[in-house]
C-alpha cells in the first residue's frame, strides 16, 4: 500500500492541485484566454497550484515558450477581473508555461507532444500527470483524443485526464458516437465534460440549500409546489459569432446542457453522499425521468423565438438575420421556451417552464420556485392570488437567494403585502468567490467529478431535446417574432397562460 | 457609525438601543435614495481586550473580519483598576459591496469594565449574544485567561480563541490550555494557527513522492525559536512528531531558543535526508538536502488569524492531538 503524507491537514489547508501539466489544446483560442490563463493564474496567486504545475498550450501558429508566455501575460491582465497581477508571482508562473505548435490532424504533433511532456516531467517534477484539455473546434475533439492515444500519450507513469467542452454531440446519436471515440483511448472515469455552470458558486449552493438544510425539502414536492420557471437571459446579441450560434441555437446551446443541469440539480431526489457517483447517479436519474415528448406534445409546450432589429436606449440594435455571418432567412432559435415535465412521484404533472434568449431586456439566470397559495383565503384583501409564495434562486448577476411572503402593511386594517426575504451571497460573504473554472479546474486535477457531466446524463438531456429539434426542424418559423430588448415572443406567454400561469420578469 | 447613548448596562436597554440604531439606519439608507440596510449576523464575536490594546487597529480587524463573518460584536475593554465601572455605547459598521447599493451593516457594542466590575460582567454579555448563534470568545488579555469570570464566559462560548504569544509562561501556558481543552472547552490559539502555512509548506513538500520514501530515515526533528514563537515552536514540534508516529516513524525531537538569524526554524533530518523550513523576514526558506527555495509568506495579522479561527467552529482534532502532545513535550523537557 502506498503510504500517505502524514503532515495533510484538510480542516485548515486549502485544497490544492496535485502536481501534474496541463495541456491545452487551442491555446490561442478565445476560452484560454478569457477564462482558462486567468483562473489558473489566480490559483497560482492563491498558492494553490503544486510546484510541480506545468501548462503546455497547443495550437496551429508558430511560437516560442516565451512568446506564448508574454501572450498569456497579455490575457491574464485584460481579463482577470479581480486579481492583481504581480510581476513574482507571474515570473514563478509563467516559468511553467510552455508552447507546441502544430496541426491537430498531424500524428507529428503528438509525438513532439510526447517529447515535450517527457521534457516537462524531468524539469518540473510533475509526476506524470497529465491533464488534458480540449479547447477547441467541436469537431476537433475526436481526432485529439485518437492523437493522443495513437501517440501512447494516453496512458503514463501518472494519471491521464480529458476535459472536453461543450457542445457534446448535436444530437442523441452523435453525442454517443463522440463518447465511443473518447472511449477508445480514455475511460468515461477519466473523461469530464465541463459544464461552466455547474461551477458556479450558487449552482453549487442549491445542493447545500437543499439537502443542508431540514425544512425546505419537506416542501419540494408536487404537492406545494406549483410550477418552476428556471430563466437564463442575455442582454446581449451573438456578438460576432454569429456563424457558430447559427448552426446551434439557443435550444442546443443553453438548454441541453446549462439549464437542464440546472434543473436536475433543482429537482433531483437528494443523494446518498456528496461522492461524484452519488450525485451524478441522481442527476442522471431525473433527467431519465423527464418526459420526452410527441411532436404534438412539443408543438403545445415548446416556442421558437430570434430576435428582430430594435431600438435600445436610442442605439439601434441589428435583429439576428443582419448580424454578419447570419443567414438572411436563418430559422435558428435565439430564445427557446420549454414546459417540461418529470415523471416520478415527486415532481408528477408539476410544470417546470424553461427559457433561455439572447437580446432579453437584461442579463439574468435565475430558478424560481412557485409554490401554491394558501388553501382559504381569510383576509379580504390579501393579494394571495397575485403573490404566491416564491423561493428565487439568482445564479447571476447578483447571487442569492430570497424568499417572497405576505406580510400586514403597518397601521390600521388587515392589509397584506408581499414583502421579500433577500440572502446576497456576494455581500452576506464578503469574500471573493472562486470563478466557475478555478473551481472546475481544480477539480478536475484533484480527480472530483461531482461538477462534471456524465454520458448518461449528456445522453439523458439529448433524449430530451432532440424530439424539440426534431419537430422544429420540420417547421417553417416566421422569424422574427419578438424585438431586441423584450422578454421573447408573445407565443412564449401564451403557452404558460394556457396552465394559468404567467412568466416572472426579473 | 452611529452612536448611541452612554449609562448603565440592562441588557435590555442595548437591545433596545440597538432596535433604535436598525430603525435609523434603514430610514437613513431609504432618505439617502438607497435600498435600505441589510442586516447580517453569522455569530456574536466577543473581544477581551485590555484598555491600552491599539483600540484603532482592533476595529480595522473587526470591521475587515465582518463581511466574511458578519456578527453582533461586543468588545469588552477592560480598564483595569479602579471603581466598580461598566459603561457601553452600541453602534453599526456598514459597508457598501462592490457595485451594490445595498448597504451591508452588523452591529457593535462597546462595554468597558474595570477589574471591580468583572463578575458582573458575564451576567451582561450572556443576555446580549443574537439569540441561536455561536458565541466566539476572543480573549486578547492574558491576564483575564486565569481569572474567574473567565471560566464563566468560555463556558457561554462555542470556541474560545486565545493567542499564547502573548503569555508570559509559555510552558505553564500550553499547560492551562491543554487543562482548559480537556475541560470542554473548544479552544484556538493564534500561535497554531500563524502555523498554518508552514505546516501546508512542508506537506506540500512531501506531496512528492520521491521525499515521502524518505520520511522513514528521519530520526530528528529540532525547532528553533526567537522569544515570541516559543509555543509556536513547542506545538510545531509535537505536530511534526504525532504526524510522523502516524508514518510509524519514531524520531527525537528537540524544541529550544535559536541562536540564528531565523526567528523561526524547523529541522527534519536522517539517513542521508534533510529538511529544513526557516522564516526569514517575509520569506520562507525551505531546504532539502542542498537544493534550496525560497517562496513569500508574510507574517499574518490579526485579521488573517482570526479569519481562519472564525472559519472553524467546531472539533479541529488535530489541534486537540497537538495541544496535549505539546503540553506533554514541554514539561517533558524541564
Amino acid at each position: 500500500m502506498a503510504l500517505e503524507n502524514p503532515f495533510q491537514d484538510p480542516l485548515r489547508f486549502e485544497r490544492q492541485a496535485p502536481e501534474c501539466a496541463i495541456v491545452i489544446f487551442g491555446a490561442n483560442g478565445d476560452l484560454t484566454r478569457r477564462k482558462l490563463m486567468p483562473a489558473l493564474y489566480r490559483l497560482a496567486y492563491d498558492r494553490r497550484l503544486s510546484a510541480g504545475f506545468a501548462v503546455i498550450g497547443i495550437s496551429r501558429t508558430p511560437l516560442s515558450d516565451d512568446q506564448f508566455r508574454d501572450k498569456m501575460l497579455e490575457s491574464v491582465k485584460q481579463f482577470s477581473e479581480d486579481t492583481r497581477v504581480d510581476a513574482d508571482v507571474w515570473a514563478a508562473f509563467a516559468r511553467g508555461l510552455y508552447y507546441v505548435a502544430g496541426d491537430l490532424n498531424d500524428a507529428a504533433l503528438y509525438q513532439r507532444l510526447g517529447q515535450k511532456l517527457t521534457a516537462v516531467e524531468s524539469e518540473r517534477h510533475t509526476g506524470g500527470n497529465a491533464l488534458f484539455y480540449l479547447s477547441t473546434q467541436p469537431s476537433q475533439y475526436a481526432q485529439a483524443a485518437l492523437g493522443l492515444g495513437a501517440a501512447g500519450l494516453g496512458k503514463g507513469s501518472g494519471w491521464r485526464r480529458l476535459v472536453v467542452e461543450k457542445p457534446f454531440g448535436d444530437g442523441l446519436a452523435s453525442a454517443r458516437e463522440l463518447s465511443g471515440r473518447l472511449h477508445e483511448v480514455f475511460s468515461e472515469s477519466d473523461v469530464y465534460r465541463i459544464d461552466h455552470y455547474l461551477g458556479k458558486e450558487t449552482v453549487q449552493n442549491i445542493l447545500a440549500f437543499r439537502f443542508g438544510n431540514g425544512i425546505f425539502e419537506p416542501l419540494w414536492n408536487r404537492r406545494y409546489v406549483n410550477h418552476v420557471q428556471i430563466t437564463a437571459a442575455e442582454s446581449i446579441g451573438v456578438e460576432g459569432r454569429g456563424e457558430y450560434y447559427q448552426e446551434a441555437g439557443a435550444l442546443a446551446d443553453m438548454i441541453q446542457n446549462h439549464l437542464l443541469q440546472v434543473m436536475a440539480t433543482i429537482a433531483m431526489e437528494p443523494s446518498a453522499s456528496f461522492r461524484a457517483t452519488s450525485v451524478r447517479d441522481e442527476k442522471s436519474k431525473l433527467l431519465r425521468s423527464m418526459r420526452a415528448m410527441t411532436p404534438d406534445e412539443v408543438r403545445r409546450n415548446s416556442v421558437a423565438g430570434q430576435y428582430g432589429p430594435a431600438r435600445i436606449g436610442g442605439v439601434d440594435v441589428a435583429g439576428f438575420r443582419q448580424e454578419p455571418g447570419v443567414d438572411a432567412q436563418s430559422q435558428t432559435d435565439t430564445y427557446a421556451a420549454i414546459t417540461f415535465f418529470v415523471e416520478n412521484w415527486r415532481w408528477a404533472g408539476v410544470p417546470f417552464y424553461v427559457r433561455t434568449g439572447k437580446r432579453l431586456p437584461k442579463r439574468v439566470t435565475e430558478i424560481a420556485i412557485h409554490f401554491n397559495p394558501a388553501p382559504l383565503h381569510i383576509f379580504d384583501d390579501d393579494g394571495g392570488e397575485s403573490a404566491p409564495n416564491l423561493l428565487i434562486v439568482r445564479i447571476q448577476p447578483e447571487e442569492g437567494i430570497s424568499l417572497k411572503f405576505l406580510s400586514k402593511r403597518p397601521g390600521a386594517g388587515m392589509t397584506l403585502r408581499p414583502v421579500s426575504m433577500d440572502f446576497n451571497y456576494g455581500s452576506s460573504f464578503g469574500e471573493r468567490s472562486p470563478s466557475a473554472y478555478e473551481t472546475l479546474l481544480v477539480d478536475a486535477i484533484v480527480g472530483d467529478a461531482t461538477l462534471y457531466t456524465r454520458q448518461d446524463m449528456v445522453e439523458a438531456s439529448w433524449s430530451v431535446v432532440e424530439p424539440i429539434q426534431n419537430v422544429w426542424r420540420e417547421a417553417r418559423f416566421d422569424f422574427p417574432n419578438y424585438a431586441a430588448g423584450t422578454w421573447g415572443p408573445a407565443a412564449a406567454d401564451e403557452m404558460l397562460a394556457r396552465r394559468g400561469h404567467a412568466w416572472r420578469k426579473p | 457609525m452611529v452612536a448611541a447613548g452612554p449609562g448603565g448596562i440592562p441588557p435590555e436597554r442595548v437591545l433596545r438601543e440597538l432596535a433604535d440604531l436598525w430603525v435609523a439606519l434603514g430610514k437613513q439608507g431609504q432618505d439617502e435614495g438607497g435600498a435600505g440596510v441589510l442586516r447580517a449576523c453569522t455569530l456574536t464575536l466577543v473581544v477581551l481586550a485590555e484598555a491600552g490594546d491599539d483600540a484603532m487597529a482592533l476595529g480595522e480587524t473587526i470591521a475587515a473580519l465582518m463581511p466574511e463573518h458578519p456578527a453582533r460584536a461586543i468588545v469588552v475593554k477592560l480598564s483595569g483598576a479602579g471603581e466598580h465601572a461598566l459603561t457601553e455605547r452600541v453602534y453599526a459598521q456598514c459597508w457598501m459591496p462592490f457595485g451594490q447599493r445595498r448597504q451591508i451593516c452588523c452591529e457593535q457594542i462597546e462595554i468597558t469594565a474595570s477589574d471591580a466590575a468583572l463578575a458582573d460582567l458575564p451576567s451582561v454579555v450572556l443576555p446580549l449574544a443574537a439569540p441561536d448563534l455561536p458565541v466566539i470568545v476572543w480573549l486578547r488579555s492574558a491576564r483575564l485567561f486565569e481569572m474567574p469570570p473567565f471560566g464563566e464566559i468560555a463556558r457561554m462560548a462555542a470556541k474560545v480563541v486565545a493567542d499564547s504569544a502573548g503569555f508570559a509562561d509559555p510552558k505553564r501556558t500550553l499547560r492551562l490550555l491543554a487543562e482548559t481543552a480537556r475541560g470542554g472547552v473548544l479552544l484556538g490559539d493564534l500561535a497554531w494557527t500563524r502555523l498554518t502555512r508552514w505546516r501546508e509548506m512542508l506537506a506540500r513538500l512531501f506531496e512528492n513522492r520521491d521525499y515521502l520514501a524518505k520520511l522513514a530515515r528521519i530520526s530528528s526533528v529540532q525547532v528553533a525559536y526567537d522569544g515570541e514563537f516559543a509555543t509556536t515552536a513547542w506545538y510545531m514540534g509535537a505536530w511534526i512528531v504525532d504526524a510522523l508516529e502516524d508514518a510509524g516513524v519514531r524520531a527525537k525531537v528537540v524544541v529550544g531558543a535559536g541562536r540564528g538569524p531565523a526567528p523561526l526554524s524547523v529541522e527534519l533530518a536522517g539517513g542521508g535526508f534533510r529538511v529544513v523550513l526557516e522564516r526569514r523576514e517575509d520569506r520562507l526558506v525551505i531546504t532539502v538536502d542542498n537544493t534550496k527555495n525560497c517562496t513569500n509568506l508574510p507574517q499574518p495579522g490579526d485579521y488573517l488569524l482570526m479569519r481562519e479561527e472564525l472559519g472553524i467552529v467546531r472539533r479541529d482534532a488535530v489541534f486537540e492531538r497537538t495541544l496535549a502532545s505539546a503540553a506533554r513535550l514541554a514539561y517533558a523537557t524541564d
